[in-house]
């Protein structure tokens, strides 16, 4: 075997991300490494490649035990990583991006022929065409992919790690990449592609490891296998079933209507979107991040523009309306990344926490200073946040903290509707119950809420109704006691409902 | 929480100090490499700015516009943009003020306060013009402000120099005729420069201190400045806070320039409001403040000591003038020295954020 990784253990602090995870690369082969999020995966990767040092266990190369401390050692023993954010300086040009750390040299520096020349010998010896003296800023992202893939070649690597490499992708794009893979791997090269996508696995990958909790659950030759049985190896567990009354719908509450974002390269984001999320009901949305959730919600809460559609919140049209006009139809908004959208960071406790409050708590415009201490803390108390006090900056808490407090904030807000995305990402369990628990509440007391997860156990546990999103549409709408995980993550892998 | 509080302004403190002491040092430096006697030279600064009554008061006065100026930048900053106009709002607030009290007929104490308002208005108009430029062309603001500073000054230069110019006096100066002595900020103590225009600024910081602090509009701006998406995310409105922001900041400024030709120069003259360099003061004072209204009182006070101090360090001494400039400009270099950094803070914290999934 090229590569051998043996009983990898990786904890931070009580968690254990790794636990005894085995993984072999042979030489030419192509191995797929699967799992929800949180599974595991990106912290074997990171240790494959330098990025952190496991808690036991080790890694072998052609034989040799290795150990790595920095990326560095790791392209020296022939390992390369391809991000899934491209790490490329938009303003060189190719053959620059590609040659950046071991430059050709003259003289007198940097030998501007020589790199050209050398892409241009790189490009023809493995078939993936780029034109060396164009500026990455005006290549397709298909075309910056080649890139990234050409200076990991040229760095040497015979591993070559893939993480989502799809993701942002056209599907014409897609293609030629898995082409493009085929070919590097019958040349002698080895992959290890990290994706959700378990349709392009199935079509690529020679082994498929699936980790779920931070261990193997399995590992599977991909000519005997299907996409369920891996949905099913991903997710494989037991749900704890919460109790959920009976849903009592009221009017709609938020209708949506043919909502279309356009994309950078004629792939739109959001494609056509209609639903409707009635009074009393928890509408979850499922899908694979980066499908068109998180546009589907800036432009629910106005923080976006769509190209076309129509958004109606409780019997108003608020398409493009400023978002302080949808908030006070009615609109409260967890949002799904707390430190871009939900907090700002150098501000206090307090200051975050009366953000959408404070036009409600003011006296001839001045803030009602001692209510606001009031209220807030009520919420520290009651979600337990834990914060040194209210003047402490939210830079100090923990992100599960500061989730807590967002949560508290928004669901204060008392709005007819809510958008809960990814409500409880890191939090601890108690916190997540009791979310869960204020969530349910909300849409007893006859609130309508868009639940928004990467989480498909989150989706199912409080969902009265699931849509599953891929590539921007919504590919499936199944009612939550008919759904079933391996179901939705066959929608959600871009599968085909059975 | 309130030693919490204590620690945060202690901590907040540490970096001007700092920055205070190791510009003292290298101006040392610089005072022996001329080779003058640094104690000596110390102590006439000390003198120059504080050693009597009417040199306290003249720094006092020094004081005023760099005041002005700074709180309008501090608004600014606080907001989350650059403002770097103060020159240019100063310049057409003086202007527009000199202008009103000379035309403006009615009892002294009417063109006075109408001259002062006037003056507000130039500098807020002149600054909104950036703004709507920002808003309209995406032009940047940095640019915008820094270069209306050149059309400001140009014009009003060409406006005393012809149609407006004084004719009266012997001297051939580019500068307005002299405003009627009723029209005057009154003077505070008799025979010492400083006048009412001292009060009018730090009722302004303190205003503006309690502005920021307890109103929902002063919250909304600094959460704007604190970050710009959580602002818009919960319902601030952007456009228009930013535009009336602009208009407060330039108002500032042009209060400045109004207040510098009302209680002290009695007239337009060309230069008189750009080469002290006022503008350019209040947005050091505002930097080694870190944004703070009642702080930038402060430093402006700081950095005019400095000015006034320098002043009498060439009277007494044969040490130069610029010898505060040294000072001054070592104070901001350490100033800034901290912006820089924590911005690479921020930007290695954006880059530890995980690209990997």
């Amino acid at each position: 075997m090229l590569l051998n990784m043996e009983n990898i253990s990786k904890s931070y602090g009580p968690v254990k991300a790794n636990s005894d995870i085995n993984f072999t690369l042979g030489k030419g082969e192509i191995h797929a490494l699967v799992g929800e999020n949180g599974a595991g995966k990106t912290t074997l990767m990171r240790i494959l490649y330098g990025m952190e040092k496991p808690t036991s266990g080790s890694i072998l190369v052609n034989g040799k035990p290795q150990s790595f401390s920095t990326p560095a050692d790791a392209i020296k023993s022939g390992i390369g990583m391809v991000h899934q954010h491209f790490m490329l300086f938009p303003s060189f040009t190719v053959a620059e991006n590609i040659v950046i750390g071991q430059e050709p040299g003259k003289w007198n520096g940097f030998d501007r022929k020589a790199a050209v020349a050398a892409v241009e010998e790189l490009s023809r010896q493995y078939g993936m065409p780029v034109d060396p003296n164009q500026k990455v800023e005006s290549c397709s992202l298909g075309v910056q992919q080649r890139v990234e893939i050409l200076k990991v070649l040229y760095q040497g690597a015979d591993i070559i790690i893939l993480d989502e490499p799809t993701g942002v992708l056209t599907p014409l794009e897609v293609k030629e990449l898995l082409v493009a893979i085929k070919r590097l791997a019958s040349q002698g090269k080895s992959f290890i592609l990290i994706s959700h996508k378990l349709q392009e696995i199935m079509e690529v990958a020679d082994r498929i490891t699936v980790l779920r909790d931070g261990r193997v659950t399995g590992v599977v030759d991909a000519k005997h296998t299907d996409i369920e049985q891996i949905s099913r190896l991903m997710v494989g567990r037991d749900l704890a079933q919460m109790q959920r009354s009976t849903p009592k719908l009221g009017a709609p509450v938020l209708e949506v209507k043919g909502l279309t974002m356009p994309g950078d390269r004629g792939k739109p984001l959001v494609d056509g979107a209609t639903f409707k999320v009635h009074a009393g009901e928890i509408v979850g949305v499922a899908g694979i991040s980066g499908n068109g959730q998180s546009e589907l919600i800036g432009a629910i809460a106005g923080l976006q523009a769509a190209s076309s559609g129509q958004v109606t919140l409780t019997g108003q049209d608020v398409t493009g309306a400023p978002v302080r006009k949808i908030r006070e139809l009615g609109l409260a908004h967890i949002p799904e990344d707390r430190y871009q959208w939900g907090a700002a960071k150098d501000a206090t406790v307090v200051e975050n926490g009366v953000m959408g409050h404070a036009r409600r708590q003011q006296r001839f415009g001045l803030m009602r200073g001692r209510s606001i201490r009031k209220m807030v803390e009520g919420w520290v108390k009651r979600f337990e946040v834990k914060t040194g006090s209210l003047d402490t900056k939210v830079q100090f808490l923990s992100g599960g903290n500061l989730q807590k407090l967002i949560a508290a904030r928004e669901l204060a807000q008392g709005t007819p509707f809510l958008i809960a995305a990814e409500p409880t990402r890191g939090v601890d369990v108690g916190a997540m119950e009791m979310i869960h628990g204020e969530l349910l509440k909300r849409r007893d007391e006859q609130g309508a809420i868009l639940l928004v997860s990467s989480e498909l156990t989150e989706i199912l546990k409080l969902s009265d109704r699931i849509l599953v999103m891929n590539e921007g549409r919504i590919v499936g709408e199944l009612p939550s006691d008919e759904a079933t995980e391996e179901q939705i993550s066959l929608l959600m892998a871009g599968g085909k409902r059975q | 929480m309130n030693i919490s509080k204590l620690k945060n302004g202690i901590g907040a403190l540490v970096q001007p100090v700092v920055a205070i002491l190791l510009g003292l040092l290298i101006g040392a430096i610089a005072i022996a490499i001329v080779g003058g006697d640094i104690s000596q030279t110390y102590a006439e600064m000390w003198k120059g700015a504080f050693g009597s009554f009417y040199f306290f008061t003249n720094t006092l006065s020094r004081a005023t516009p760099i005041i002005l100026v700074g709180l309008g930048t501090t608004l600014a900053f606080r907001a989350g943009f650059f403002n770097l106009g103060a020159e240019g709002q100063m310049i057409l607030g003086g202007l527009c003020a000199a202008i009103t009290a000379l035309y403006l007929p009615g009892p002294g104490w009417v063109k006075m306060i109408a001259a002062l308002i006037s003056g507000i208005v130039a500098g807020g108009i002149w600054s909104a013009f950036a703004g709507w430029m920002d808003a309209k062309f995406r032009m940047n603001l940095l640019i915008t402000t820094l270069l209306l500073n050149y059309i400001a000054s140009l014009f009003a230069g060409y406006l005393v120099a012809y149609p407006l110019k004084d004719n009266t006096g012997s001297a051939a100066m580019a500068q307005t005729k002299m405003i009627d002595h009723s029209a005057w900020l009154p003077k505070l103590f008799h025979g010492m420069s400083l006048h009412a225009g001292f009060l009018i600024a730090v009722v302004g910081a303190v205003l503006l201190f309690l502005y920021m602090r307890f109103t929902v509009s002063g919250y909304e701006v600094r959460m704007l400045g604190s970050n710009p998406l959580f602002a818009a995310y919960g319902g601030v409105q952007r456009g228009k806070l930013m535009l009336y922001s602009m208009i407060a900041s330039g108002g500032f400024a042009g209060l400045a320039g109004a207040v510098e030709v009302l209680g002290t120069q009695y007239r337009y003259l060309d230069g008189s409001l750009s080469t002290p360099g006022y503008a350019w003061s209040g947005i050091m004072a505002t930097l080694l403040a870190g944004s703070h209204p009642l702080g930038t009182v402060a430093s402006s006070l700081l950095l005019a000591a400095l000015q006034t101090g320098g002043m009498g360090v060439e009277r007494n001494t044969e040490v130069p003038l610029e010898i505060a400039s040294v000072i001054q400009a070592t104070l901001i270099l350490f100033v800034s020295a901290k912006i820089s950094y924590s911005f690479i803070k921020r930007k290695k914290a954006r880059a530890q954020d995980g690209s990997v999934v």
